[in-house]
C-alpha cells in the first residue's frame, strides 16, 4: 500500500542502522549504476558499505511513497541555488503520474541512516557524536547561537555545538544548498524554530529524536509553524529490530537475509 | 604560484595533514590514506562536520583559512591538493608554527 506524502507541516522521519543491516545481491540490485560507481570509489569497506545500506534505505522509503520500486526510481541533482554548481539538491524524477512527488533528505553519520520525507522542501542532519571537541565550530556559528552557547561549559556546551550544527546543515538542505555556504549566515538555536534563512522565505526547524549518541534535527520550507515530525521507521539501538531490517518497510528483505 | 619553496614542502605538510585527518575523525587507518582519494562523497568518505573541524585545525596549524581563500573550496578534494593548497598559502605568509 502506498504511504501518503506528508502534508503541511508534517515531515515522515525513518532511521536506519547499517551496522545491522545485511546487503545481498537483491539489495545491492536496487542501486543504481551511478550509485554502484560511486560504491566503488570509497577506499574503506565499512564506508561503501554504509554508503550502500543509506542508499537502499532511501530507495525502500521512497518506494512506499510513490508505488515505484526501488530500483527504477530516479534522481537529478539540482544546481546550487546559492553558486550554481552541480553540488544541489538531489530530488526524485517523477517517472508516470504520482500524486504527490516527496520531497526527501538523506543523512547519514557512522552507522546511523536518517531519511526525512515532506510534501514539499526539506533537510535533514543528523550527527554522531564525534567524540572529540568541537568547541572549534562555535567560530562558524551566527553571533546570536554564538551568545547562546557562550555561556556554557562542559558536556552541555559540546552538545549544544552539536545541535546548533545538526539545524544549521539541515537548513541549508531545506534550501538546497552546498554545505560549505553560510553556515554562520542565520541563527538557528532554539528556543526559536523560525529560521529567516537561507532560501529567501525561510524555514521551520524541529529536533528528530535521535538513537544515543547521535542528534538530529528537520528544516521544513517555511511556512511551517507547528512542524511535527513522525517517526515512520525505527530507532536504531538495543531495541531495534533484527539485524538485516532496513525499517518497517522491509519485512520481507529482512525474511530473505535470516 | 607553485615556488619551489612551497613544493618542497608539501610532503611534510602532507604527512601533518594525515595526523590531522586521523586525530578528527578518530580513525588511526587514515593515517595511510592516500593521497589522490578523494576526501568527501567518495573516497575516504568525511562528512561536513569532520571536514569543518578538519579546517579548523589546518587554521591553527598552519594559519590558513581555506575555507576563505579557496571559495570553491576545490582544493579540499584530495589530500594532494589540500597539502600544496596549504604548502602554498603558508609559504607565502612566512614560516609557519
Amino acid at each position: 500500500m502506498i504511504r501518503p506524502v506528508p502534508s503541511g507541516p508534517q515531515v515522515d522521519a525513518w532511521w536506519f542502522d547499517a551496522g545491522r543491516t545485511t546487503l545481498g545481491p537483491a539489495e545491492l540490485a536496487e542501486l543504481s549504476a551511478g550509485e554502484r560507481d560511486r560504491a566503488a570509489a570509497f577506499v574503506f569497506a565499512a564506508d561503501r558499505h554504509r554508503y550502500q545500506a543509506a542508499h537502499v534505505a532511501l530507495r525502500r522509503v521512497l518506494a512506499r511513497y510513490t508505488g515505484i520500486s526501488p530500483h527504477d526510481l530516479s534522481f537529478r541533482r539540482e544546481p546550487c541555488p546559492r553558486c550554481g554548481g552541480p553540488s544541489g539538491r538531489p530530488v526524485l524524477t517523477a517517472a508516470g503520474p504520482l500524486a504527490a512527488v516527496p520531497w526527501f533528505s538523506l543523512s547519514h553519520t557512522g552507522d546511523v541512516v536518517l531519511v526525512a520525507v515532506a510534501g514539499r522542501p526539506v533537510g535533514a542532519d543528523a550527527e554522531r557524536d564525534p567524540g572529540r571537541c568541537v568547541c572549534s565550530l562555535a567560530g562558524s556559528m551566527h553571533p546570536a547561537d554564538a551568545a547562546r552557547v557562550a555561556g556554557l561549559t562542559g558536556q552541555a556546551r559540546h552538545r549544544a555545538v552539536i545541535g546548533w550544527w545538526v539545524r544549521a546543515e539541515a537548513a541549508l538542505k531545506c534550501a538546497g544548498e552546498g554545505i560549505t555556504h553560510r553556515l554562520g549566515e542565520f541563527p538557528v538555536l532554539p528556543p526559536a524554530t523560525a529560521c529567516p534563512g537561507p532560501a529567501p522565505g525561510g524555514c521551520e526547524l524541529a529536533t528528530v529524536p535521535a538513537p544515543p549518541g547521535c542528534q538530529a534535527a528537520v528544516a521544513l520550507a517555511a511556512p511551517a509553524p507547528g512542524l511535527r515530525v513522525t517517526i515512520a521507521g525505527p530507532l536504531p539501538g538495543p531495541a531495534a529490530g533484527p539485524p538485516g531490517t532496513l525499517g518497517e518497510g522491509s519485512e520481507r528483505a529482512a525474511r530473505r537475509q535470516r | 604560484m607553485n615556488t619551489p619553496a612551497a613544493a618542497g614542502r608539501a610532503p611534510d605538510v602532507t604527512r601533518e595533514l594525515r595526523h590531522l585527518l586521523a586525530a578528527v575523525t578518530g580513525r588511526p587507518e587514515l593515517l595511510a590514506c592516500p593521497e589522490e582519494e578523494a576526501l568527501f562523497g567518495t573516497g575516504v568518505g568525511l562528512d561536513s562536520l569532520t571536514g569543518t573541524l578538519l579546517l579548523r585545525r589546518i587554521q591553527d596549524r598552519f594559519g590558513v583559512d581555506v575555507a576563505a581563500e579557496d571559495l570553491n573550496l576545490d582544493s579540499l578534494a584530495t589530500l594532494a591538493s589540500l597539502a600544496e593548497f596549504v604548502a602554498r598559502r603558508s609559504a607565502a605568509a612566512g614560516p609557519a608554527g
